[in-house]
């Protein structure tokens, strides 16, 4: 490997344990440079009222905006046919149809219309992984918590134990769908509302802010 | 029994008795799903002489194979029962979007056939396999979307609801089903569900749609959304000019009213820029159509939060407002709405409107509380006919011969006078809650007719309060104006208004005419696509389209898609040279189904649903009329489609001013077309045993109403 691919891959692992800090919190309150603001497809204002959160993947920065989400479930859609090779939308991996009608703590009901879609943190110490009695969730060459199907029982642990219940046990399968960071809900959304933003492409904004 | 796409069964659901079964749909396959399930299950099972009210009438609720499978705009569901308003109480459907016709896949159901009536009020949970008749006697008497929320709260935040509002539990002829969004089907759909007690359904699914070629859909699906879709009615060049874009609207008006510069404005976080949607870019459609602007102008956006829809729907029709002067008059802010009920409160402000916070901001906010109100109370409009008809009361000098004193004082109309939106709120209530001779309005145009002895002459007169294309009841939609005689002829075949938007969608789509008649020819010939205001008598080809059309209309309700999106007839790819593909819903079908389907094979099924349409027609106005003719007693043709714009004739340019003998000859061509009796435009048995449809025909043999 040359000592400038080196440097590239050092530095982009570096950006990404940044973000791996500061993910599930949101990036409220933080000050985002203009030309991140412009690869996120945001705004600062949406930055600080808690419209935009980002998820580190292992192909690049996971950036939900809640304000662009119109509902359409075309990333549930996208989901179950890429993954499980038919169309719903309970086992999807990416879940915005329960948030349709009752969202969060005030129980809105669209009143608002604030919807937008849960997605899998891929946490680096995943509960829901924590919590299998199979051991069946494990981590991939790149990170990305996966579910072995031959261990999985589908015993549900693994979405009581996860904060968000983002895994489903398929009741056609029974088996625990969990996200495998596919990317084929950012690929088919149609407003934007979620995009993943390459590693290479964060890096190089997150330099011009050094 | 594994099926693709079609769940393979459907819920009967008894009210009566309580009792709750399911049934093996194999047997309804040929008539694709939806209205053509509808239809079959209908005749099947009630005889057309009953009362729509009755105890007796039964309504379909119905999807079909394409619905929920992720083929883009399947997100629609179907209601199939007999009219209680237009002429003949005979067969007609509600057709709803939303969230709510994919949940009852994902339950595992086709269908919902709801019989009998309940002795209180209940609604209707199910999950799944499990299916109950819930209490409702807390929530009659409310709302949709109180309705809706406390059906959602009780359920569970997975399950989808809809919900009656207080017209149809007054069984208000027109009156709705409605979503938490605002989403309905309507055509009396609510009177029909509150004659039975039945205030709601509630549908959470934890299964899926089977899909026969998942890698064919997928390159199907990305096919459609890079090289086919326009914005909302398949309008396939955007309003004004983009970088990327060889045309724009030739008016600087359409539904593709996205645009740099046009935000929504009241998006948390602060606006966001609607921007260019280049053709081929996937995660920009949802831009295309800001619906606000298209029906305001750009006022609009100073209210919109973001844009939504129905599921799997990647243009956003449905414009989602926070309109806060409302909230000076204690009414709700949020609205969000696509079509008539945000379009027409004005009607109800003959003397006009005032803005409230921004130039030109008057009718947005009125049509707020007007679509808001609508919704709410589950009040149909007839597309249209509710409001030019209390806006004719107002103007026509004769509201005093209909309405009593005493009734006319209570009337606010200081609020009316000064343009308080809480007037249309009130004027509805009334008409929802069948207070005094007002609520005549919501009976029905005939009802009105009849009861204040209007005449034929109502429906004959050239006033813009009669847009009503039949003597049945209902207005046009849409008709001659976008494609002549086209629309004309399909706009006579329902017992409601057609709601078919093939032609509409290629004429009004803002790409120049050469363009949109170099497509249509390509698919139909030559002479098939007049120009607005131009257009040519009847030929061959015009017959053509219009089959295409009317059978295409019964594809989509059965399928289901929306009408309103598809066929995909034009696209925005220069490349293409803007044309589409009309075989795209064949392909779909192959996909998911994992039948081989053509367009040919695909328009036979549609035709079958057709011809049950015309049957059941037939029959209806033979018991309640006597009559032996379709032609004359359902398709006649109101004088004023002739008689309007007396300086101009028929043809010259400028006009769409019909033509009679024109129009007669359009019909002689269309029923040959069809293969119904020319005479009588009645279907002969030779074509209903083409269509295996040889009980209908001895059905109409048996009343000597079957063609010699």
């Amino acid at each position: 490997m040359s000592d400038q691919k080196k440097t590239s891959l050092l530095e982009r692992q570096m950006t990404r344990r940044q973000f791996l800090k500061i993910s599930g919190k949101s990036i409220a309150g933080l000050t985002v440079s203009a030309t991140m603001l412009s690869l996120f497809g945001c705004t600062q204002q949406q930055v600080d009222q808690g419209e935009v959160v980002t998820w580190a993947m292992p192909q690049g920065l996971l950036v939900v905006n809640a304000a662009k989400c119109t509902g359409c479930q075309r990333c549930e859609i996208n989901c179950t046919l890429t993954n499980d090779g038919v169309c719903s939308t309970y086992i999807s991996r990416v879940k915005i149809g329960r948030n349709l009608h009752i969202h969060g703590k005030d129980g809105l009901l669209n009143r608002n219309f604030v919807y937008f879609p849960d997605t899998c943190r891929q946490c680096k110490d995943p509960a829901c992984g924590n919590a299998c009695p199979q051991k069946a969730i494990f981590a991939d060459d790149r990170g990305v918590k996966k579910v072995d199907p031959d261990k999985c029982i589908g015993c549900g642990a693994c979405v009581e134990a996860c904060p968000w219940h983002m895994p489903t046990v398929n009741p056609e399968t029974s088996k625990s769908s969990k996200c495998i960071a596919c990317g084929a809900c950012v690929a088919g959304c149609p407003s934007g509302a979620l995009q993943i933003v390459p590693w290479d492409d964060v890096t190089a904004a997150a330099q011009e802010i050094v | 029994m594994a099926v693709y796409g079609w769940m393979g069964k459907l819920l009967r659901v008894n009210l009566t008795t309580g009792a709750i079964t399911t049934e093996d749909t194999t047997q309804y396959q040929k008539y694709i799903g939806g209205m053509g399930f509808g239809y079959r299950i209908i005749y099947n099972e009630v005889p057309l002489e009953t009362h729509p009210y009755d105890e007796a009438s039964k309504f379909v609720m119905a999807v079909g194979p394409l619905t929920g499978s992720g083929v883009p705009c399947s997100g629609r569901m179907n209601i199939s029962f007999l009219s209680s308003w237009s002429k003949g109480n005979s067969i007609l459907d509600a057709h709803m979007g939303g969230h709510i016709g994919p949940q009852l896949k994902y339950a595992g159901y086709d269908a919902v056939v709801v019989e009998g009536k309940s002795p209180t009020p209940v609604y209707l949970k199910i999950e799944d396999d499990k299916v109950s008749i819930e209490d409702a006697s807390h929530i009659w008497g409310k709302g949709t979307f109180e309705s809706n929320r406390i059906m959602t709260l009780e359920c569970g935040r997975e399950f989808d609801t809809a919900a009656i509002g207080q017209a149809g539990e007054h069984l208000v002829n027109y009156s709705t089903l409605n979503t938490s969004f605002g989403n309905s089907g309507g055509a009396g759909i609510g009177a029909i569900m509150g004659s039975k007690n039945l205030k709601g359904v509630a549908i959470h699914g934890t299964g899926s749609v089977k899909v026969a070629d998942v890698a064919k859909l997928q390159e199907l699906n990305n096919y459609m959304l890079r090289d086919l879709i326009g914005a909302n009615n398949n309008h396939n060049v955007p309003a004004v000019p983009q970088s990327w874009a060889e045309y724009s609207s030739v008016s600087g008006k359409n539904r593709w009213s996205g645009a740099p510069g046009r935000a929504w404005e009241k998006a948390p976080g602060g606006p966001i820029d609607t921007g260019e949607q280049p053709c081929g870019d996937i995660n920009k459609i949802a831009y295309r159509c800001l619906k606000g602007v298209f029906d305001y102008g750009e006022v609009a956006a100073h209210y919109i939060v973001k844009q939504g829809g129905c599921s799997s729907c990647p243009i956003r029709c449905y414009t989602e407002y926070e309109m806060d002067p409302l909230a000076e008059y204690d009414l709700p802010v949020n609205t969000s709405n696509t079509c008539m009920p945000v379009l027409y409160g004005t009607d109800f402000y003959p003397d006009g409107v005032k803005d409230f916070k921004y130039e030109g901001d008057a009718r947005v906010v009125i049509n707020g509380a007007s679509s808001h109100a609508q919704d709410d109370l589950g009040l149909w409009c007839n597309y249209g006919n509710l409001y030019r008809e209390f806006k004719w009361l107002c103007t026509s000098g004769r509201i005093h011969e209909f309405i009593p004193d005493e009734e006319y004082n209570s009337i606010p109309w200081q609020w009316q006078k000064d343009g308080d939106p809480r007037f249309v709120v009130e004027i509805m209530r009334r008409i929802a809650y069948k207070e005094g001779e007002l609520a005549v309005l919501g009976e029905g145009t005939l009802a009105v007719m009849e009861k204040w002895n209007l005449g034929k002459e109502w429906m004959d007169m050239v006033s813009a309060s009669n847009q009503n294309v039949t003597y049945n009841g209902y207005p046009k939609h849409h008709g001659a104006e976008d494609s002549a005689q086209i629309g004309q002829l399909f706009n006579l075949m329902y017992n409601r208004d057609c709601m078919i938007h093939h032609l509409t969608n290629v004429a009004q789509s803002g790409a120049p005419y050469e363009v949109s008649k170099s497509v249509m020819e390509g698919f139909f010939g030559k002479g098939c696509f007049d120009a607005q205001k131009k257009y040519t008598p009847i030929n061959a080809n015009k017959i053509k389209v219009a089959k295409w059309a009317f059978n295409g209309k019964q594809i989509h309700d059965s399928a289901t898609v929306c009408n309103w999106m598809w066929p995909m007839t034009q696209s925005p790819s220069k490349e293409r040279n803007y044309a589409g593909d009309l075989d795209l819903e064949s392909k779909f079908m192959s996909a998911v189904t994992g039948i081989d389907y053509t367009r040919e094979s695909l328009e036979f099924d549609a035709e079958r649903i057709s011809n049950m349409l015309r049957v059941m027609t037939a029959i209806s106005f033979n018991i309640h009329f006597g009559s032996k003719n379709l032609r004359e007693d359902h398709d006649a043709i109101p004088a004023w489609i002739f008689d309007k714009e007396p300086d101009f004739q028929p043809f010259e340019e400028g006009t769409i001013k019909m033509d009679r003998d024109d129009m007669e000859k359009a019909k002689d061509m269309f029923y040959e077309a069809m293969g119904w009796d020319v005479k009588t435009g009645i279907p002969t048995r030779a074509t209903l045993e083409k269509f295996e449809l040889g009980d209908m025909a001895d059905d109409l043999a048996k009343r000597g109403i079957l063609p010699r």
